[in-house]
């Protein structure tokens, strides 16, 4: 379990239904660190992930009632609205002409790996590296672009079967790796 | 569809990690409900992911969660009463904005007794500055009257040094109605023009005038009328060629062609 403390899985769920302060607390200091971690893998940059990691507990704070526990804990489900929030952020217009902006940045001082490298060595972006390129550049695409196996399909020029199938695969050896 | 095969096939991580389509998710959500061993391999993989994925906490900046907070608290507060009243920890939250508001307070009441103090500096300017508008017109004013006064006693001073000037002193006489009258005839010799200087007569009634008289060969020739000034007055009449004496009667406003002897103030014979 991933729980401590006082609650297990069914009253922090209660409690945060219940719009109790204290559960949200304890929903914070557990869970931010982990969500920060992966919006940061997908966004690169902190000032920007502290922003988007607002913008999901403000968004658990308000959806907390349409959380349906039969289709996944609760983790899941932030995680989950976590990584949304991510791509969109990754696909707003201010963020696209900030990334202009930092690549002159970078090319002009020379530091694109200085400043995202220490990135790569957590959570599933560690994983990355063991997955064969053509397996991991789809994961790239997918998890952290958050693209479509329809738009995968276009842009690597290969059949949606093809995508689907290398996706899942890559998915199972990634499992591996966590075990 | 063999459970077992759709187990293994990627879709329970594919699903979790919300990387399958809306109709693989859709398939996924029966296969879930109609199969517990689906259920419980999802669960063994999110308990799996979560373990791993709570191990790889990054510290989000640290004044984020107050961030956080008092905004939902905000919303929270547009929200109809649905929460309990357990509210703890509110300090953290509202600690800055407490102070910041504090701060505020302390200025605008700073603020406030600082403009009050000027508003009543400014009414006392205006109060001294009306004071003295007010006097300084006086003293103007007073100043204009001198000024006039001085006019006319320069101008008398001037007419009294020209040596043609014959001065004849008439007093009062011992018969008149007020024997202390006393005034001055200055008749210039060359010109014959005659100015009276009046030091003392009684105020007259509203319907009399006092008139001087020429005495010329003993016989009375009007001289002109004239009013009392404030003070002692010098006033031009008429030009008399040759006269042995000067009188002053009190008439009828407007005067008399001939006096009125028994309302005679003052007489004086022309000498030299």
């Amino acid at each position: 379990m991933g729980l401590t403390g006082s609650y297990n899985e069914q009253e922090l769920i209660a409690s945060l239904k219940a719009r109790d302060d204290q559960a949200f607390y304890f929903l914070y200091d557990h869970y931010s660190g982990s969500l920060y971690s992966i919006i940061l893998q997908i966004v690169k940059r902190p000032e920007t992930a502290s922003d988007v990691l607002q913008e999901v507990f403000i968004n658990i704070w308000r959806k907390i009632e349409s959380y349906d526990p039969v289709k996944g804990r609760l983790f899941t489900w932030m995680l989950n609205i976590s990584r949304n929030a991510s791509i969109d952020m990754l696909r707003s217009k201010n963020y696209q002409n900030n990334q202009k902006n930092q690549e002159i940045t970078d090319t002009v001082y020379g530091n694109d790996q200085v400043t995202h490298t220490h990135i790569d060595s957590i959570g599933l972006t560690k994983f990355l590296v063991k997955l064969r390129p053509e397996q991991r550049v789809l994961i790239e695409l997918a998890y952290f672009k958050g693209y479509t196996h329809d738009e995968i399909a276009q842009i690597k020029d290969i059949p949606l079967g093809t995508v689907k199938t290398r996706i899942r695969n890559a998915l199972l050896q990634l499992r591996e790796f966590l075990k | 569809m063999d459970v077992q095969e759709y187990i293994l096939s990627g879709i329970i991580e594919s699903y979790v990690l919300g990387l399958t389509s809306p109709e693989d998710s859709a398939e996924f959500d029966r296969m879930c409900a109609a199969h517990g061993e689906i259920r419980a391999a999802r669960n063994a993989f999110e308990l799996e992911l979560e373990e791993n994925l709570l191990r790889e906490k990054l510290e989000p900046p640290r004044e984020l969660k107050s961030r956080i907070f008092s905004e939902i608290g905000m919303e929270k507060n547009n929200q109809p009463p649905r929460i309990s009243l357990r509210t703890p920890a509110l300090v953290p939250r509202v600690g800055f904005a407490r102070y910041v508001a504090a701060a505020s307070l302390i200025l605008l009441g700073g603020s406030v007794l600082l403009n009050l103090y000027l508003l009543n500096q400014y009414k006392k300017s205006i109060a001294q500055y009306k004071d003295l508008v007010a006097s300084q017109s006086q003293v103007a004013s007073a100043n204009q009257s001198l000024q006039t006064k001085l006019g006319s006693y320069e101008n008398a001073m001037s007419l009294m040094n020209n040596p043609q000037m014959v001065k004849v002193m008439m007093p009062g006489l011992p018969t008149s109605p007020s024997p202390s009258s006393m005034a001055t005839v200055y008749w210039n010799s060359e010109s014959k023009d005659v100015y009276l200087l009046v030091t003392h007569l009684p105020k007259p009634l509203a319907d009399k005038q006092y008139q001087l008289w020429a005495i010329v060969d003993g016989k009375p020739v009007d001289a002109g009328i004239f009013d009392l000034d404030e003070g002692p007055s010098f006033v031009k009449l008429k030009t008399i060629p040759k006269a042995d004496a000067f009188a002053i009667t009190l008439e009828k406003k407007g005067g008399s062609t001939t006096p009125t002897m028994e309302a005679m103030y003052v007489m004086g014979k022309v000498t030299g």
